[in-house]
């Protein structure tokens, strides 16, 4: 290794026979033992609770949206431990949430953790876990409305055709309704459709003669759908296609 | 063996007079007193919180102290050309070596027990030892390797980078083998059977520092004594390899 760095070296021969056979000795002594070690075995740690926020914010050196982006690193790669992956069913909601709400209070303009709670950890087949995960979502909703309405869309979307919870979708779709003036309308009027599937024809027509009468929807052509999507609630007819379409 | 003994005597007076006793001394304060901070911070748990944050920060400022006093004491030997007057006489170069690496063991067994004093008020005793133990472990192979690395690269900042490299590695290569072992795809691919050959290579020369000096036997469990063992017999073997590798340079080398 010294020839990398000086040129002026004795040979090897300068070097007395019993230093040669102690580091062969011991070289070979080092690698049988790690040989016959048990090779290293995975075990699927459980997801702690986060540390507090105002300990992470002693230790996060003045740089919160860091700090944020770790967390959600380490939430992400969790499921992938070394040697070993685990399925989200297995994780505890309550503390994953723990870490996503954490996580948000560092940076609160992040979209990282609502994009996780709703199209990661939201995925489950498990009712109850997707029910916590919606619960997530809609209390981050109400704290910025404006930006974080399309998580909460999504969720109404999952209430709707997976959960087969009605109610619950209409619940955040009036949710987005209500606060987030900023949301596209697509999203403003998901609520309407939902009242349609659900059978409130009347409630859904009124919402809607009201959405076309205001001066909320400018495209020529979305109102020539709305207004169409009128007619068909008015005449009667079963319009459960259409608003999957939209959806 | 007398002058092999009054080399490594000297190192330890060395290290007395360059107040490395103080510098020990203060991070041994800073890391209680951020134990004592955590503590204030902690809602549950303080015991543990507090063990386990002195433990994780003591055991990283032992290390570094170490290293970075093997590499300053025997870079001031190369520059001031101590070392030469020492071959100028009637020494044979294997001793010079097993001298100072004497030095460096017995500051090792010292700033270990330093560092564990605090733990045997905070721990349960019989675990402090343990953990004291190994670090002493853990640190004589970190001086034996800085004294093979200085004496090879002959400069520092190599010698250092060397060294931090290293322990990085070694306080994490379990967790690299099981990545490496366990792909999420491509296994059957020929440069991951290449990797995967080079890092259980790897493990074979570098020691699993990651399972020394745990934290765990602090606020969990005591170590097994079996586990013990197996340190004390690796960390034995691996301080004579790296021995007999630093003297295997030093022998070739041209004053």
């Amino acid at each position: 290794m010294r020839r990398l760095w000086l040129n002026d070296e004795r040979p090897i021969g300068a070097v007395p026979r019993w230093i040669m056979m102690v580091l062969f000795a011991a070289l070979g002594m080092h690698a049988a033992y790690r040989a016959s070690e048990p090779a290293p075995a995975a075990q699927a740690a459980a997801l702690s609770n986060p540390p507090a926020v105002e300990t992470l914010r002693v230790l996060n050196l003045g740089e919160p949206i860091v700090t944020s982006q770790l967390l959600m690193l380490y939430l992400q790669a969790f499921d992938n431990q070394p040697g070993v992956s685990i399925p989200f069913r297995e994780l505890d909601y309550g503390r994953v949430i723990a870490w996503l709400g954490t996580a948000l209070a560092f940076d609160p303009l992040a979209q990282y953790p609502l994009l996780m709670a709703s199209q990661l950890y939201g995925q489950v087949n498990e009712p109850v876990k997707q029910r916590e995960m919606c619960a997530f979502v809609q209390r981050a909703f109400f704290n910025a409305p404006n930006r974080r309405w399309r998580w909460l869309a999504h969720c109404a979307i999952m209430a709707k055709h997976r959960l087969h919870d009605m109610p619950l979708a209409l619940r955040y779709a009036e949710d987005i309704t209500r606060h987030a003036g900023a949301a596209s309308n697509w999203a403003r009027q998901m609520r309407i459709f939902i009242l349609e599937d659900m059978g409130e024809k009347q409630r859904a027509t009124v919402l809607l003669g009201g959405l076309l009468a205001g001066e909320e929807i400018t495209d020529p052509k979305e109102r020539h759908f709305l207004t169409e999507r009128l007619g068909k609630l008015g005449g009667g007819e079963n319009s459960t296609e259409p608003s999957r379409n939209r959806q | 063996m007398k002058r092999i003994l009054a080399i490594a005597g000297y190192g330890l007076l060395e290290a007395r007079r360059t107040r490395l006793p103080l510098l020990l001394a203060l991070g041994i304060a800073i890391m209680l007193a951020l134990s004592f901070f955590v503590v204030e911070m902690a809602i549950t748990d303080s015991a543990r919180m507090q063990i386990g944050v002195y433990a994780a920060g003591a055991r990283l400022m032992a290390v570094f102290i170490a290293a970075a006093y093997v590499l300053s004491s025997m870079t001031r030997e190369f520059n001031d050309k101590g070392l030469e007057v020492m071959l100028a006489l009637d020494l044979p170069r294997s001793h010079y070596i097993i001298g100072k690496l004497g030095g460096f063991l017995a500051l090792s067994v010292l700033i270990a027990a330093a560092v564990c004093l605090p733990l045997l008020v905070f721990a349960p005793p019989l675990a402090a030892l343990q953990w004291g133990c190994t670090l002493a472990l853990e640190l004589a192979v970190v001086a034996a390797l800085t004294l093979f690395c200085v004496i090879t690269f002959n400069q520092f900042i190599p010698a250092a980078a060397f060294v931090l490299a290293f322990y990085l590695l070694a306080r994490s290569l379990t967790a690299i083998r099981l990545i490496s072992a366990h792909p999420v795809s491509g296994a059957d691919t020929l440069s991951h059977q290449f990797m995967n050959g080079v890092i259980e290579g790897l493990a074979l020369v570098t020691p699993a520092l990651d399972r020394w000096t745990r934290t765990d036997w602090l606020v969990n469990t005591t170590a097994d004594w079996g586990v013990l063992g197996g340190i004390v017999f690796e960390a034995a073997v691996y301080v004579m390899l790296l021995a007999a590798a630093a003297m295997f340079d030093f022998q070739r080398r041209n004053f």
